[in-house]
């Protein structure tokens, strides 16, 4: 089945509420794999670059949430200095989330439901640079049972990748051809970074495993980077762009914490995540935060995409992963399908924890033309 | 001569952890090479847990002994282990499933080799030989149907309460242009700081104005006095905790540089008791040697450090300002 | 668009400790969730979303532990969420949790807030796990110094602030601190830690976890018909202003004026100082009881020591503040703001036992962070709004 006719025939365009939220603009730093900037700096410049987009200052924000990690960042109290980047002077009403920015874009979409605001910025920033994500990762685990392991995020995905490949549910040249159209995707993104790598299916899976079934090719690069997306409810979001990615659904979901208790194949809170954002009838691309290639295969399934949805066409957090922010740039770059190349359904998923533990979905919607077609098709990007 | 513009350090500390019944029960167990799960309706978890995952309802402490051979149900091959892995050699990690048990365990396997390794194999517990308590007590698993134990029978277990972790992470924090430009002048002896066009503020060693939220370039740079006025100060008895150095009663205290635009924090006063400190004293800065100026302590969090430049602050002997208006000038 | 009214049905919390060591972590915060779900009448599967909010994950080691708390707050399958805004974290918990129902995002929502300090060091990692570490007294000291200059307060204030604290955990089972022969002398000639904070002006270190399960309007109306009174939320607010900037002052921040301010105007306060029944301010050092009375306008400027001085603070005084002890007598930092939240909403269900302050119907809670530049404060109310 496509993604058409499991749209039916019936789906109208929906009368848009003044209680509807959508995003009209975002912005992001690209991926590199040591930024020098500062979080501050990085965070201004983005929230500076969303905010000029559709010709907002600071002092029309009525709410703001960052997403940032202590343990990444590198200090205690990181996300301190970083109020400075929104400018907190007369004092601001804003918040923060040690998870990432795509939870801050939740905490935000909560606030403006309720209607006294109109305006929020929701931004996600980490260094992964700073630390080695190997030693660091085990900390997130059980702190019992696994962090005294040492499992690191590499050999905990190649676990899963395993049991998915021995269930069926993929092959090793499936992920091959998952990396190859990523890397393809990212060659023409600036904000990726891995761009112009090798894209070969036959290449890559004759380069030897780094962490059997896992190639390097299976796996992120280490990046810095930071997101900001500005969210506006109301009639005020088609004032301020021409074609608004309204938020039809936003759902997240939690599951078992060891990996070792869950099936690792399926993501169950994905599922129920998609569900209740109002399910993928219609999505025509997805942009899926999975790091790892299979991980790619279990959220697609979970969600239950059709063959023709375009997944990944930035590139995906394969060759663009700056944490803390990296699901928010999956949002972000959902809503740019609409904002700017004239897409119709598009979805953005963020995901966190050891193996998918947790995963936001985010559904979005722009507003079809009086004929009922989108306004313009634009590229892939 | 210009500074390094990276600083490496590493945040180090044991962690003492505090069990509980249910852990505790299993990690006691193991120090007599024994391995326990927990029932949960009609599934054994191991390792045990204190409620049922799927609904957080709590368990009874209904202890099933389980394995100690088990199947490996997922494996991946670690070449190049790393200091935080347990073993020093090429290892697996592994999910087994032990004999008994309805879930699967994260371990690691002692196998030699790749190619000695596939899902559905055989594997037993190694046992370290003197158990601490931790799941580390199984060193590894190794291939076969039979533990690897040590000589002679396993005493009584012990009664496991707590469980030591040693955190180890090492940062390496990349400095910005502006605290480059910041760091550099500091080692020639110029404290500097950029005032900001929209607000007239100067901040040190940031590179944006914190109220206006817009960057500062190079172009706004400033030379700021290096002398002040003590605006507030706090005298600290130091507490005990891994790392800490100081042991005796020491000065904090913030100065408000001439000008009256800029605030440095947490500095020392050099040359007095902690007990002669006031508010209002006039104060100059004593700089490090050239040789000793050092960036290390410059980092790309927080609002600008003079530490490793500047040593601490002398009373210039000039007559004291009046505290009053310098008392809330802190930070 | 009207928001859903939101109820405080239940409450939990732990008792405090220097060092749980009978509990692991998922155990402490089960401790207290048990309890709130309990109090609600509830079961973990009663619950639509949970919210944890905690300080610096590096105070236990645990990097963004609500994963590995997921499932021992029955969070598999439901959305899972994790606040920190620094020391406030524990009312901004509370609020943001209130916001998935007001929202109408959720009808029941368990949020917790938690702190196993005994695990590591918190002198440490406010340190940055540097050798130095002023410690949260070695900031706020300076502060206090000038609050104490500038108002003209005689010295005993802070330390009727430590005896009052201490001698109203009597009252509270849960406290950590229960210092039966506590007087301004034992305060006095306690050790001076960071000068001018005596070692019994200061708040102790503590394993404690608070939670509380809220529901919409007709989870309120549907307890206070089985006559378990709900405590209604009045108003919510959290505020924030940078750290270091020329102008600012941070013995009364302005982000903590326009907080207090935000709540008073949804609550329909006009006049603080009569209208609020009962307190409970974030003060972990104390001083900041009369620096905070005037820091949300419940004292006029440099009043605020006197109302301490009169007596009007205390647990029997006209204004109680600190009825449960305050964070000088339990402080596991990322619960310690939940505490003061939760603690607000027990006084006006009646519920406070042995520290309840007669007739309370509207309650004040505040949490503050970092350097004294995050706020969090909710208005809790016998009736509803």
């Amino acid at each position: 089945m496509t993604a058409r006719q499991n749209a039916g025939e019936t789906r109208e365009t929906a009368v848009r509420q003044d209680s509807d939220i959508a995003i009209v603009a975002t912005a992001q730093l690209p991926a590199v794999r040591r930024q020098e900037l500062t979080e501050t700096e990085m965070l201004l410049m983005v929230v500076d670059e969303a905010l000029d987009k559709v010709g907002l200052k600071r002092s029309d924000i009525g709410f703001s949430c960052q997403g940032s990690c202590d343990y990444i960042s590198g200090g205690t109290f990181s996300f301190v200095p970083n109020l400075d980047a929104m400018g907190a002077w007369p004092p601001i009403h804003e918040s923060h989330v040690e998870m990432d920015g795509a939870w801050a874009m939740y905490e935000a979409w909560v606030r403006l439901k309720h209607g006294d605001i109109d305006i929020a910025v929701a931004m996600g920033s980490g260094k992964s640079s700073t630390g080695d994500p190997a030693a660091m990762y085990p900390l997130e685990l059980d702190p019992y049972y696994l962090a005294p392991l040492g499992l690191d995020p590499v050999s905990l995905a190649a676990l899963q990748a395993r049991q998915l490949i021995e269930s069926g549910k993929t092959t090793e040249r499936e992920l091959a051809e998952i990396a190859a159209r990523s890397r393809r995707d990212a060659a023409g993104n600036p904000n990726q970074q891995v761009r112009g790598a090798e894209q070969d299916v036959d290449k890559l899976l004759a380069e030897g495993y780094l962490r059997n079934p896992l190639r390097k090719s299976d796996l992120p690069p280490i990046s810095d980077g930071a997101c900001a997306v500005v969210l506006v409810r109301g009639p005020r979001a088609a004032e301020l762009t021409e074609r608004p990615a309204w938020i039809t659904g936003l759902d997240h979901r939690s599951e078992v914490h060891n990996p070792a208790l869950r099936d690792l194949t399926d993501s169950a809170s994905t599922r129920i995540a998609g569900q209740r954002a109002g399910g993928v009838a219609g999505v025509e691309v997805a942009e899926l935060m999975a790091p790892f290639t299979a991980q790619e295969v279990i959220l697609r399934q979970s969600l239950g995409l059709a063959e023709d949805v375009v997944i990944n066409p930035s590139g995906g957090a394969l060759t663009g992963n700056p944490l803390m922010a990296t699901g928010l740039v999956r949002i972000a770059a959902a809503a740019d399908q609409i904002l700017i190349n004239g897409r119709s359904r598009t979805l953005g998923h963020a995901t966190s924890g050891p193996a998918l533990q947790q995963n936001l979905v985010c559904v979005l919607e722009g507003d079809t033309g009086a004929e009922g077609d989108p306004a313009a098709k634009g590229d892939n990007r | 001569m210009t500074v390094s513009t990276q600083t490496v350090s590493t945040i180090q500390f044991p962690y003492k952890r505090t069990l509980g019944p249910v852990m505790g029960r299993f990690f006691s167990e193991l120090t007599a090479r024994r391995i326990v799960g927990i029932r949960s309706g009609e599934r054994v978890i191991v390792p045990p847990m204190e409620y049922d995952p799927e609904t957080g309802n709590e368990l009874a402490h209904d202890f099933v002994e389980v394995g100690p051979a088990g199947t490996v149900r997922s494996w991946t091959w670690v070449a190049e282990p790393i200091e935080s892995h347990p073993l020093d050699r090429p290892f697996a990690f592994v999910l087994v499933r032990l004999d008994g048990a309805d879930t699967d365990l994260v371990h690691v396997l002692d196998a030699g080799s790749e190619d000695a390794v596939h899902t559905g194999m055989r594997v037993a517990p190694r046992w370290r030989d003197e158990p601490v308590g931790r799941i580390d007590d199984i060193v590894c698993f190794v291939p076969g149907e039979h533990a690897d134990s040590p000589e002679g029978e396993p005493g009584e277990a012990q009664d496991v309460t707590t469980m030591e972790y040693f955190s180890k992470i090492t940062y390496t924090d990349v400095l910005s242009p502006t605290l480059v430009r910041y760091a550099n002048n500091l080692r020639a002896g110029r404290l500097t700081g950029q005032r900001c066009p929209q607000c007239n503020r100067v901040f040190l060693g940031r590179g944006y104005c914190s109220v206006d939220a817009i960057l500062l370039g190079p172009e706004l740079d400033e030379v700021l006095p290096d002398r002040g006025v003590v605006s507030n100060y706090t005298i600290i008895t130091p507490t005990p905790y891994p790392g800490q150095k100081e042991t005796e009663p020491f000065a904090r205290a913030s100065v408000v540089l001439e000008g009256d635009e800029m605030v440095i924090a947490q500095q020392q006063i050099l040359d007095i008791p902690v007990s002669e400190i006031r508010v209002g004293m006039r104060v100059r800065a004593e700089w490090m040697p050239d040789a000793e100026r050092d960036a290390a302590e410059i980092t790309s969090k927080g609002w600008g450090t003079v530490a490793g430049f500047i040593k601490g602050w002398r009373h210039t002997g000039e007559p004291d300002e009046p505290a009053e208006q310098y008392m809330n000038r802190v930070f | 668009m009207t928001h859903e009214r939101v109820a405080v049905v239940g409450i939990g919390q732990t008792k405090h400790k220097k060092r749980r060591d009978d509990l692991s972590i998922a155990g402490l915060v089960r401790e207290a969730a048990q309890r709130a779900l309990d109090d609600a009448r509830m079961t973990w599967s009663d619950i639509d979303a949970v919210v944890i909010g905690k300080a610096p994950d590096i105070f236990e080691g645990v990097m963004k532990p609500e994963l590995y708390l997921s499932d021992a707050l029955g969070g598999a399958g439901k959305p899972v969420f994790r606040v920190h805004t620094a020391g406030s974290v524990g009312g901004s918990t509370a609020i943001v949790a209130s916001h998935l129902i007001s929202s109408r995002v959720h009808k029941r929502v368990l949020a917790v807030a938690w702190e196993k300090q005994s695990e590591g060091n918190a002198q440490f990692g406010l340190g940055g796990g540097k050798s130095g570490s002023i410690g949260a007294g070695g900031a706020f000291a300076p502060w206090i110094r000038a609050y104490i200059q500038k108002s003209g307060a005689p010295e005993h204030i802070g330390w009727q602030v430590a005896v009052k604290d201490r001698q109203n955990a009597l009252r509270n089972q849960y406290a950590h601190l229960q210092l039966k022969d506590i007087s301004i002398d034992k305060v006095r000639e306690s050790p001076m830690m960071w000068d001018p904070l005596h070692f019994l002006e200061s708040c102790p270190s503590s394993d404690g976890a608070g939670a509380i399960v809220l529901t919409d309007e007709a989870g309120g109306d549907a307890a206070a018909a089985d006559g378990r009174a709900p405590a209604w939320i009045l108003g919510t607010s959290m505020r924030s202003e940078p750290s270091s900037f020329n102008g600012r002052d941070p013995i009364r921040p302005q982000a903590g004026i326009d907080c207090a301010w935000d709540v008073y105007r949804q609550a329909g306060i006009t006049d603080p100082r009569r209208q609020i029944d009962v307190a409970e301010l974030y003060v972990p050092f104390s001083w900041y009881e009369p620096m905070w009375l005037e820091g949300h306008d419940i004292a006029p400027v440099g009043e605020g020591w006197k109302m301490v001085d009169r007596g009007e603070t205390a647990f029997d005084g006209d204004f109680p503040v600190n009825p449960s002890g305050g964070v000088l007598s339990s402080n596991p930092i990322g619960a310690s703001g939940m505490l003061r939240f939760l603690e607000a909403a027990l006084q006006v269900r009646g519920a406070a036992g042995e520290h309840q302050v007669d007739g309370a119907k509207v309650a004040l809670a505040q949490a503050y962070g970092a350097a004294a530049q995050y706020f969090a404060m909710w208005a809790v109310g016998a009736d509803k709004p």
